[in-house]
């Protein structure tokens, strides 16, 4: 109906302050007032250089506007990606599937109560071939604490090998089952270790020039994420703008190219009036950051897991364990296949003693 | 606004030089200076630049309208939209107001993110018209709000057809959410309607997820930015009479008190804010909402709401039970 068009002043164009104010100054006020000029014209009269000239004008040319996407798209694209399973089944039922693609996924929990281990599966359930209901993707696993173990992830991917090679029913599955062995599994996993946030945030830079190399990467995880951030003591500002700069690029990472991005942070005490709480650490304006939180946490001898946060599912705790095999429900009696490994000799290269009673 | 040649009569390129070297380059400075102090320093007639000044006057100012007619105005072009929980709509006075910023604030988990997918999925499907929705913290999620159509109804045709009113955006930067915000003001939202109803409500959430990482520090662009949002946001709700919901973070402040973020420049832009908290006791859908400022109610008004008002089973409106685990058995 109306012909109104909002005039986009040129201090709020994605260009240096000192340009910015060069050409307010000469009195460019609106972007409808530099359009029609020549690059030549506008350094003249703005008195600033050909080139600085040639990158304003570009900034003004509204030719990049993203287009929208309606949520039906968002729906369709949505169903596209599967969700990333984490063997324990309540747990994936509460999330919906798993661990969702495109969405950035914490953990948060004491020491000891099972965080690394969640992530190792993680490593591995996303390389499970699509015949089986995986993703058949690969993983960067960024280790800031040095709590990964090879050996460990080893067992995992035996256990995972294992628990398909039953499953597989027709010749699809059974050609697929011989790209999922334990030797594929560990060269699918990326590991960089980073020291410090200095080396994480810069080892993050780099991240959209590996992403686009590897078109394969489904999960990122960071483990964790908490730790060379809880060491700044000094400059707890600084810390604030650091993180949420961090969470950002975690976001656009996963959104932008479909990867599910999966990150440890630890528990700090918090004092509310007269009661001490465990909280996740970083603070509230790094829990805005993850679209998803997951609580581990012992209660007596169980081991519990809870959604705290999620946009798509209501808050739930379920029973989880950890066993020889991974990560896994509590109850094994529902899980007859994983039964069936205790009494076999394993095929894996190490002998390990069976913690099952 | 520049001065160009062909403006006014009288205002062409030699009168425009002259007026340059003398350091007159736009509208504003031509108006504000003195005319006979001009007409010595550039060699031209007073009766020429007093009536160039007249010409440009009359062509920029804005005129003064009264009181009834800015009232008659209002009550043609403002609509009120429901959000589709009375506890919300009761704080803000039955619903959000076009031509105005309404503020959602609260910490992790408080359910402003949920708040916003009610709203826009009520406002598409009940209220047919399309809503806007700028996502900006990654998650929203669509099958969210195909749960949240599916307990409104049953047809999966009618529930399409309110998925594709609501037009999403996802952006992770400032200048991003500059270039979107006047890409739609510029001509975008005639784009956007094309399809069926046109645009009531725009949702930015957060708005403080891509501006909080700018301010503070060693960094001067923060604030200048802020305003910058905050003014594009304002512009689009007055001219296109949209109503405009926005999503904050929280901070604590030196005595311990929640408080909105984004500081004291920014609670001057929303018109009307609401603070969401968990409730520590009760199902683990309860939120409260309080009103923290507003120009129509007294603040501090505290409602009980629960998140899964807008994804209950049919027959229990009113009802407090899960409707959402419900939903799952049912679910295909």
């Amino acid at each position: 109906m109306n012909a109104v068009r909002m005039r986009r002043p040129v201090s709020s164009l994605s260009l240096g302050s000192s340009l910015k104010g060069k050409l307010v100054r000469a009195g460019f006020q609106f972007v409808t007032d530099m359009q029609d000029l020549n690059p030549e014209h506008l350094s003249a009269e703005a008195g600033v250089s050909q080139q600085e000239a040639l990158e304003a004008l570009q900034a003004a040319s509204s030719g990049h506007t993203v287009a929208p996407v309606t949520a039906l798209e968002l729906l369709q694209k949505e169903e596209e990606f599967r969700n990333i399973v984490t063997f324990c089944s309540p747990l994936d039922e509460a999330l919906g599937g798993g661990v969702p693609v495109g969405k950035v996924t914490e953990i948060c929990g004491a020491p000891g109560v099972g965080k690394t281990q969640l992530c190792l599966q993680l490593a591995v359930d996303v390389q499970v071939p699509a015949v089986f209901g995986g993703l058949g993707g690969q993983v960067l696993f960024v280790d800031t604490e040095g709590g990964f173990q090879v050996q460990r992830l080893v067992d995992l991917a035996g256990a995972a090998v294992h628990h398909c090679s039953l499953l597989a029913e027709d010749e699809e599955q059974r050609v697929a089952m011989t790209t999922f062995t334990v030797e594929t599994i560990l060269s699918n996993v990326f590991l960089v270790r980073c020291r410090d946030y200095v080396e994480l945030l810069a080892e993050l830079h780099l991240l959209l020039d590996f992403l686009s190399d590897r078109p394969r990467l489904r999960l990122l995880v960071i483990d964790s994420v908490a730790f060379p951030f809880l060491h700044i003591h000094d400059d707890l500002s600084q810390r604030t703008r650091l993180l949420q700069g961090l969470s950002l690029r975690l976001i656009a990472a996963a959104t932008d190219h479909n990867i599910a991005v999966v990150t440890t942070n630890h528990m700090t005490t918090r004092l509310r009036s007269s009661h001490v709480q465990l909280a996740p650490a970083l603070g509230d304006l790094w829990g805005h950051a993850p679209s998803i939180r997951l609580l581990l946490r012992w209660e007596e001898s169980r081991r519990l897991a809870s959604i705290i946060k999620s946009p798509g599912h209501m808050d739930a705790t379920v029973q989880y364990q950890i066993t020889c095999q991974g990560f896994r429900d509590a109850d094994q009696s529902e899980r007859p296949q994983s039964k069936r490994p205790r009494t076999q000799t394993d095929q894996s290269a190490s002998s390990r003693e069976n913690t099952r009673t | 606004m520049k001065l160009s040649s062909g403006m006014c009569p009288g205002l062409d390129e030699n009168l425009l030089r002259s007026l340059r070297a003398a350091d007159i380059r736009t509208v504003e400075d031509l108006v504000s200076s003195d005319i006979e102090d001009l007409a010595q320093k550039c060699s031209v007639s007073y009766k020429a630049l007093f009536a160039i000044r007249r010409v440009l006057l009359a062509q920029n100012t804005a005129f003064p309208v009264s009181g009834a007619d800015l009232y008659e105005e209002l009550l043609s072009s403002t609509a009120i939209l429901s959000t589709g929980n009375p506890s919300l709509d009761k704080l803000l006075d039955s619903g959000l107001y076009t031509g105005e910023i309404t503020e959602l604030t609260g910490g992790p988990g408080s359910g402003k993110s949920q708040v916003c997918f009610g709203v826009a999925v009520h406002i598409a499907y009940q209220l047919k018209q399309s809503v806007i929705y700028i996502d900006t913290t990654g998650g929203l999620t669509a099958n969210r709000l195909l749960q949240m159509l599916q307990t409104e109804t049953n047809n999966t045709d009618e529930q399409m057809e309110a998925l594709q009113r609501i037009h999403t955006f996802r952006l992770f930067d400032v200048g991003a959410l500059l270039d979107c915000l006047y890409g739609l003001g510029g001509g975008g939202l005639h784009k956007v309607c094309v399809g069926g109803g046109s645009v009531k409500a725009l949702i930015v959430d957060s708005v403080s997820a891509v501006i909080a990482p700018l301010l503070g520090g060693k960094q001067n662009e923060g604030m200048s930015l802020m305003i910058q949002v905050a003014a594009a946001l304002k512009t689009m709700a007055k001219d296109f009479s949209v109503a405009v919901l926005v999503t904050n973070h929280v901070t604590r402040s030196s005595s311990g008190e929640v408080q909105p973020g984004l500081g004291v420049s920014w609670s001057h832009v929303p018109r009307t804010r609401i603070l969401l908290e968990r409730v520590e006791s009760g199902a683990s859908g309860r939120r409260s909402a309080t009103l923290i400022k507003s120009s129509r109610q007294a603040c501090l008004i505290k409602e009980d709401f629960d998140l899964q008002w807008w994804s209950r089973a049919e027959g229990e409106r009113g009802g407090e039970t899960s409707g959402k685990r419900k939903l799952d058995e049912t679910d295909t």
